[in-house]
This record gives C-alpha cells, sequence and structure tokens, in this order.
C-alpha cells in the first residue's frame, strides 16, 4: 500500500516536472548548502589537526610575551628570549626529545637575475627533529657551522624551483637579505598549510648565522621543545616554564613574561572554533530549508485543490480520510526527499571542487548524508500535512461536484 | 415474514441552511427499496432526488429520520464508517464517468481494490475480470482520453462492480452519451441487474432511460409524488 502510494507520488511529481522542480529548489539549495558547509568544514578541521600534527607531535613552543587571557589584548614584552634559556632548558629539562631555538623573518632572497620572497628561518639542528622536518638532498648544517655562524641554507622545495627549475641546488650560492650562502641542502616538500601558506617557500640557516646576518641581534623568538614519548606535554610545559622563571629571574609574586604553548591545545582551538564557523554557517543555509519547506506547503494545497475531484471519486469508492491524508502527505515527503537527494549532490559536488581548489581532504560524512535525507523528509511531513489533512477532510459530495 | 428491505427510508429530512434560508431537500421521505430491484429515480431539479441518491450511497447522512442499509442504521454512521460501508457494499456510476486522468483503464478499476488492501496481482485479476464484464477486453492500457465516452462509462462501471457490490448507485449515466450509447450502456446495466442480481438505483430525467428500470420513483418538493412498477414487471 504505502509502495504503491509512493508510486502514485512519483507519478504526480513527473507529471508536473517544472513545477514540481521549481518547488524543489529551496530544499535543494537548502540541503546543498548545508552539506558543501559541513563537507567542506570537516575537511578543513582534517586538514588544520593533520598540519598542526604535521608540525611535531607533541610539540610545545615557548614565546616571549605574556600568555593571553581572555578578554585582554595580547601584550608583547620587550624582553625577548635569549641564548641562556635555550641553555638552561638544555641542561635542566628532563622529558624533552629535542630543543631547538629559532626565529623567522620574511627576506627577499635573490639569484641571478630571479628574486623571491621567503620565510628565512634559523634554527639549531634540534628544529628538524621537533618539527618532523627532513633533508631529503645534501646535508643539515653541523655544530661547528652553528658555532661559528656559516654562511651556509637549506632551501625548500618552491625555492628550488624558482631558482634552479628541476636541477639540483647544492653547491649553488644564493643571496639572502645582504648575505650571500651557500645552499647546502633540500628539504622535503611539506605543501601548503589549511590556511593556503606555502610550506615549502622557505630557507633554513643556523641560528647564529641568522641571529648575525639577518636579524643583527641576539634575540630568540621562538623555542621548540618536543616532548618524549614517556612525558606528558602538559607536565613539560611545567617544567619549562619552572626553568625559563628561574632564567629570568621572575618572582613568585610576578607573572610571566612567556608563554608556552601546547601545538595540541592549538589544534584543538583551531578544529573548534572551524567547527562553530561551519555550524553558523550551515545555520544560516538551514533558513533556506524552512523557505523550501514553505514553497511545498503552497505547491502542494494547490495540487488538493487542483485534484478535489479525484479526491472525491477516491472518498466515494471507498478511500478513507486516512488514506487521503497518506496520499498526499507521501507526495509532499517524495517532493522534499527528492529535493534533499539534489542538494546532496550538488552539495558534495561543491564540496568536493572546493576541496581541490583550497587542497583540503574531500571528507563526506555519512552520518550528515542520512541527517540531511531525514530532515527533508521531516520538512515534507510537517508542511505536507496541512494541505493533506485540508483534502482528506473535503466533502465527498462537494468534491465531486467541483470543476 | 418477507427479508428485510436492502434500503429503507423512514421519515427521512434533509435540511439545508439555517433560519430564513432553510431548504428542506427531503421532507419526511418513506421508501423501501428490496435486493435485486432496478429502480430510476426521476424529479426536476431541486426535487430531492440526488439528495436522496446521495443518502443511499452513503454519501451523506439524514438530517433527521432512518436510513437502513443492510439491516443497519447508515445514516448514524461516522465518515469512516460509511467509507468502509460504501467501498464493500455499493458501486458507484457518474454523470461525467470521473475517471482517473492519465491513468490507465486497468489502473482505474483496480482503485477500489487498493483502498481494501488487496495485493497488486489479485486486484489486475479481478480489474481485467470487470473490464472483460463491460466488453473493453485489450482497452486496459488505455487512458480515459484515448476512450470514446461510451468506452470511458463502461470502464467507470466495470470500476462499480468489480468489488463485486450489493448496490450500484448511477447518477445521470448516459447524461453524456448519445442516444446509441445510452442504450448500450443501459441494457449492460440491465445485464448486470439481471446477471449478478445487482441491485440498481439510478437517477435519471430521462423517460426512455427510467424505462430500462422496473419500477420508477419521482420526486418533487421533497416528496415522492409517485411510485410506478414498469407494466410487464408488476
Amino acid at each position: 500500500m504505502l509502495l504503491e502510494t509512493i508510486r502514485l507520488a512519483l507519478r504526480s511529481v513527473r507529471r508536473n516536472v517544472l513545477r514540481s522542480f521549481l518547488t524543489l529548489l529551496g530544499i535543494v539549495i537548502g540541503v546543498a548548502a548545508v552539506i558543501a558547509m559541513l563537507t567542506i568544514g570537516s575537511g578543513t578541521t582534517a586538514k588544520v589537526r593533520s598540519d598542526i600534527s604535521a608540525l611535531g607531535s607533541n610539540l610545545l613552543t615557548v614565546r616571549s610575551g605574556r600568555p593571553p587571557t581572555p578578554g585582554q589584548p595580547p601584550v608583547r614584552s620587550n624582553r625577548p628570549l635569549e641564548d641562556k634559556d635555550v641553555t638552561a632548558l638544555r641542561a635542566h629539562l628532563l622529558g624533552a626529545r629535542a630543543i631547538s631555538g629559532a626565529s623567522q623573518k620574511t627576506v627577499t632572497v635573490v639569484s641571478g637575475t630571479e628574486s623571491l620572497s621567503v620565510s628565512v628561518t634559523g634554527s639549531d639542528t634540534g628544529y628538524f627533529d621537533a618539527r618532523n622536518l627532513a633533508v631529503i638532498d645534501g646535508r643539515l648544517y653541523s655544530d661547528a657551522e652553528i658555532r661559528s655562524g656559516a654562511n651556509v641554507c637549506l632551501v625548500g622545495e618552491t625555492v628550488r624551483q624558482q631558482f634552479f627549475g628541476s636541477a639540483s641546488p647544492l653547491g649553488s650560492t644564493i643571496r639572502v637579505g645582504r648575505m650571500s650562502c651557500d645552499i647546502i641542502g633540500l628539504l622535503e616538500p611539506k605543501g601548503y598549510t589549511g590556511f593556503g601558506q606555502d610550506q615549502d617557500n622557505v630557507v633554513m640557516m643556523p641560528l647564529t648565522t641568522f641571529q648575525r646576518r639577518i636579524a643583527g641581534n641576539r634575540n630568540i623568538e621562538t623555542i621548540y621543545v618536543a616532548a618524549d614519548d614517556a612525558t606528558p606535554t602538559s607536565e613539560l610545559q611545567t617544567r619549562i616554564e619552572d626553568i625559563i622563571r628561574d632564567t629570568r629571574r621572575i618572582t613568585a609574586d610576578k607573572e610571566d613574561d612567556f608563554n608556552v604553548r601546547d601545538m595540541t591545545q592549538i589544534a584543538d582551538a583551531m578544529a573548534s572554533a572551524t567547527s562553530t564557523m561551519t555550524g553558523m554557517l550551515s545555520a544560516v543555509a538551514g533558513v533556506s530549508l524552512l523557505v523550501g519547506g514553505i514553497g511545498i506547503m503552497n505547491i502542494m494545497l494547490v495540487s488538493v485543490t487542483e485534484r478535489t475531484r479525484e479526491i472525491g471519486i477516491r472518498l466515494a469508492i471507498g478511500a478513507h480520510e486516512k488514506h487521503i491524508l497518506i496520499q498526499f502527505l507521501v507526495e509532499a515527503t517524495v517532493l522534499s526527499v527528492l529535493g534533499g537527494l539534489i542538494g546532496i549532490a550538488i552539495g558534495l559536488a561543491l564540496a568536493g571542487a572546493a576541496s581541490l581548489a583550497l587542497s583540503i581532504p574531500f571528507a563526506p560524512s555519512l552520518a550528515v548524508v542520512l541527517m540531511a535525507v531525514g530532515f527533508s523528509a521531516l520538512i515534507g511531513m510537517v508542511f505536507g500535512f496541512f494541505p493533506a489533512l485540508r483534502g482528506a477532510r473535503l466533502d465527498p459530495i462537494e468534491a465531486l461536484r467541483h470543476e | 415474514m418477507a427479508e428485510a428491505p436492502l434500503i429503507s427510508f423512514e421519515k427521512v429530512w434533509k435540511t439545508y441552511g439555517e433560519g430564513e434560508a432553510r431548504v428542506h431537500a427531503l421532507a419526511g421521505v418513506d421508501m423501501s427499496i428490496e435486493r435485486g430491484d432496478f429502480v430510476a429515480i426521476m424529479g426536476p431539479s431541486g426535487s430531492g432526488k440526488s439528495t436522496s441518491m446521495n443518502i443511499v450511497g452513503c454519501l451523506d447522512a439524514p438530517t433527521k429520520g432512518r436510513y437502513g442499509f443492510l439491516g443497519i442504521d447508515a445514516g448514524r454512521l461516522d465518515r469512516t464508517r460509511r467509507a468502509i460501508l460504501r467501498n464493500l457494499h455499493i458501486g458507484f456510476v457518474f454523470q461525467g464517468y470521473n475517471l482517473l486522468p492519465r491513468t490507465t483503464a486497468a489502473e482505474n478499476v483496480e482503485l477500489p481494490l487498493i483502498y481494501r488492501g488487496m495485493a497488486s496481482g489479485e486486484r489486475r485479476k479481478l480489474a481485467m475480470q470487470a473490464l472483460g464484464e463491460v466488453g473493453l477486453e485489450g482497452r486496459e492500457h488505455h487512458t480515459p482520453a484515448e476512450l470514446s465516452g461510451g468506452q470511458q462509462q463502461r470502464v467507470a462501471i466495470a470500476r462499480a462492480i468489480v468489488t463485486r457490490p450489493t448496490l450500484l448507485v448511477a447518477d445521470e449515466p448516459t447524461g453524456n452519451l448519445d442516444t446509441a450509447r445510452s442504450h448500450e450502456i443501459m441494457e449492460l446495466m440491465t445485464r448486470l441487474n439481471a446477471d449478478y442480481g445487482l441491485t440498481i438505483v439510478m437517477v435519471t430525467h430521462e423517460p426512455d432511460i427510467a424505462a430500462y428500470a422496473r419500477r420508477t420513483i419521482a420526486f418533487r418538493d421533497g416528496q415522492i409524488a409517485s411510485d410506478t412498477l414498469r407494466a410487464e414487471a408488476a
């Protein structure tokens, strides 16, 4: 009986293809927007997480400046981190796999007639371990080179392509700012971050070289600490805070003028920010589902009026109110589920296109798709109920007389 | 004692409107119709013939008085029970055929069986049989638009008899047909009455159509003006 009714409903939808399609448009747009939003959103979240975990697992960063408190702007301390902070951590910190100071600046790099604006980082060798960077050609700088501040550097894939095409950059010299340096290694490509930042447009050099030739001071921007597998990052964070407070002689009554951050926490925060954002956008898109529902109600009222005579015939030959109610309810539901299915297809196609364009993973969720189907069915039932009831309540004699 | 009549009206009133605008469509009608009878109801418009037919067909209920159908006080039944009664015992044939458009003859005939919850295989079988009885073999896949008026009315009759009803209610069944087609339809109805003992109550205003019936009841101003048996049947 239900199957019969669904077949009947599909036939009635087919009879008015254009009208049905226009009616569905609201639902189609609503569902497509929600599906696209949620799919792109979860793709972005996944990308953000993988980017941050690619920075290095169990990674903590130390920067100068008071830890941010909610409701207040972050305060930059005028007291930067220094070599002695790194030295103290190396000497006293337990449970760390790798420790490295690092500073960063965007500098114009020149080779021959080509130039490129590149993110240049000065670091110790521990940085590579802490941030999971690998050298795929050539070598890392040695401790001796770090001590002497040698003019050596490693380049990322984007820099290589800009200056050397597919040739090996090893042994060539490039100008980084005002210094020239010899390329001793090529970094493994890492691609773009979820925020569209090219992680391969980089030059790495010893921290001492960076401080002397690029920054012109002895400051350290960030200290990276990677926890070993046995040590939880929260515990390591406390130990780092104790040691740095000591080296910076911060008395117990003073607040920290540096902050230690756990990258997994940042990942969580960013992921939750992304999902809040997508949730809000989806809610806005959901409003068009409501509009679509009203469209369905309207067309069902028209349909009931148009088919008053048919309802009269059906009632006369023995249909119950219930049968007529179900018939129109099923028709409204079939209509809106059809819209939902088209919307899902369009939404997934949009999300697929977006994930290609933004190079984020395409992450369709079965739960979201099922929810969309269920929700559009619900809309059909809710907005189809009143017109269906109106049809079911018709007086068979009046209905048969209807022209 | 004789078997109770299939249909009995006892002081049946049907009143429309309120106060000044009150109209008595039926004003205390008494009548009874036996099982297997073929009755024509005649009368000018506004005489109460359509109202009495709607009550006979359980489409409407009297305002006052008792309408007995199959010994049941059918006038007191609610909408759903009347629908069940119609589905089980009454077939309808209308002036305008009232077939579902863009729906094949077979599907139209199957319609009352759907509301009985019958499986589609059996439905199709009974529909084909009913279409055969009205002489429409081979037309089962035609839609009403592809059939002539006479053929459409045959489909409507097939739809009315597919449920093997006790009573066939026909409202001006030949009103839209030419004379030749009208007589074909009437011969078909006469045959159904004779072969199956199908009780027929037919509203018409054409005397030569009413002449097919065994009994003719004429209404005037909400009351029965005359009730005559056909000469050879008497």
